[in-house]
């Protein structure tokens, strides 16, 4: 059981510190009524609030409706958002729209909160929060299929563990969240390609990763947010907004963690060079094939795949050869953003899998390439 | 509405022809009632694997002519509307095919 090397000490408390970053961000939002539904005058004044980068848009709409109710025209309202004329899928987390839509982040963020006038023809209905603990119950089951297989983790959670974890989730509650969180047992992800999971039995990392054993390779969850811009883009505030979600593709792919060549770790730009092979144009387009030079120097770290406890957030990547470089420069990837960091490609992948990752379990990655 | 009509969706031939193009290449999905939600004469049909799953919940909607359903992968979670059919495909397809099971009524939650 050597496998089940103790995710040491410092690494833990690491990880928390990360978590309560990332529960802590928030956007700060200026959001303005829409012209149309103002019915009262003078128009009234932009209402200013923090949207938790975990959070979701519905989940504000309270707040945001008791500041405008003076205001607002009789009748059914059918609330949405908007930021420069492109209406907000009300599933993605803020912290990632803000990403993805702000090139050169605006704060605060000027939206336009809409009453009336749903656009059923781009948003999927939107029942408020109960549509959004739906969708934040259902993404955590997909992500725990990823991860183990099925969903049983997360189904049979009892009811009272459910509700309570969409209401850590809701308050931005993260010891709520931690301690029932834990019980599912869906990671951390370790370096020797295993994720400590109750369906899996933890073992040494010397099986092939593709033998019919016990031992699979394990998958990351992965929702990855591809922006196209412009070429010869240099300043990221000329950047052309996002006018139409169908110019940004919304790619769902595990990453797979496999054992090669003795790898000790795997780096974002090699993470991403498997799940996003289109826009890495020195490349094939092949995904999770041979291992990528780009990556690693092979077996030369004294840190093997079956050693020691992991310690990932401390690990120096090996310094890339100047042939490594020359091969992420011909990407066409000009930036990656993830929790509102503009992330190095050589940080370990499993980092930041284990420590950005959002509540519902994905990690999710705004991915900005030159069209 | 923004959806293509169902009859755009070609019946099921050869479940096997597959294009090399993950993208792009049809998907079978093997639609599967739960309970009392109406089942449908034929279970399996193809789309592409550029679609979303958007399609595929309002194709099933006009099959069974109610507007409630719920759908799941695996008997397992609700996929967004916006996933590809060739991610969910290529992450969750079992034997060749997406099984989407669809109930009236709040299933798995």
């Amino acid at each position: 059981m050597a496998a089940a090397a103790p995710w040491d000490k410092e690494a833990a408390a690491w990880s928390e510190e990360a978590a309560r970053l990332v529960w802590g961000g928030a956007v700060p939002l200026q959001v303005h009524l829409h012209d149309a539904d103002v019915t009262a005058l003078p128009p009234p004044p932009p209402f200013l609030t923090l949207g938790p980068r975990i959070g979701y848009f519905p989940l504000l709409v309270s707040t945001i409706k008791a500041h405008f109710s003076s205001s607002l025209p009789p009748g059914v309202d059918t609330v949405w958002f908007e930021y420069k004329g492109l209406p907000l899928k009300w599933y993605i987390p803020i912290g990632v729209l803000f990403d993805l839509l702000c090139a050169d982040p605006e704060r605060p963020w000027n939206l336009t909160v809409h009453f009336r006038g749903y656009p059923a023809d781009i948003l999927s209905p939107c029942e408020g929060e109960d549509s959004v603990k739906w969708n934040y119950n259902n993404s955590l089951k997909e992500a725990a299929f990823i991860i183990t297989g099925n969903s049983k983790n997360v189904m049979n959670m009892s009811q009272a563990d459910q509700l309570a974890m969409w209401e850590s989730v809701r308050k931005g509650d993260l010891d709520s969240y931690m301690n029932i969180s834990t019980k599912l047992k869906l990671g951390p992800f370790e370096e020797d390609f295993l994720v400590r999971t109750s369906s899996l039995e933890p073992r040494q990392g010397s099986d092939e990763p593709e033998s019919p054993g016990s031992v699979k390779p394990c998958r990351v969850p992965v929702r990855l947010y591809v922006r196209r811009v412009q070429q010869d883009l240099e300043y990221l505030e000329d950047a052309i907004p996002v006018s139409d979600w169908e110019s940004v593709s919304y790619i769902n792919r595990p990453f797979e963690i496999r054992k090669e060549g003795g790898r000790s770790y795997i780096a974002l730009e090699h993470a991403l060079e498997t799940l996003l092979p289109e826009f890495f144009s020195s490349k094939p387009a092949a995904r999770a094939a041979d291992p990528e030079p780009a990556a690693t120097t092979p077996d030369s770290e004294p840190k093997d795949s079956d050693t020691s406890p992991s310690t990932h957030h401390d690990e120096k990547p090996p310094p890339a050869s100047p042939q490594e470089t020359d091969v992420a420069k011909k990407t066409k990837l000009k930036l990656v953003r993830v929790q509102g960091i503009e992330l190095d490609m050589d940080i370990p992948f499993l980092w930041v899998a284990n420590n950005l990752k959002n509540p519902e379990r994905f990690l999710h990655v705004c991915v900005y390439v030159s069209a | 509405r923004k959806f293509p009509p169902p009859s755009s969706f070609p019946r099921v031939r050869s479940p096997s022809a597959m294009a090399a193009d993950p993208n792009h290449k049809k998907v079978v999905v093997n639609f599967q009632s739960v309970a009392n939600a109406p089942k449908l004469r034929q279970s399996k049909f193809k789309i592409g694997g550029n679609e979303k799953f958007a399609r595929v919940i309002e194709f099933l909607r006009r099959q069974i002519h109610q507007d409630t359903v719920f759908l799941y992968v695996n008997s397992a979670f609700s996929p967004n509307p916006d996933e590809l059919i060739s991610d969910l495909y290529s992450n969750f397809g079992i034997d060749g095919q997406l099984v989407v099971n669809y109930a009236s009524s709040m299933a798995w939650g």
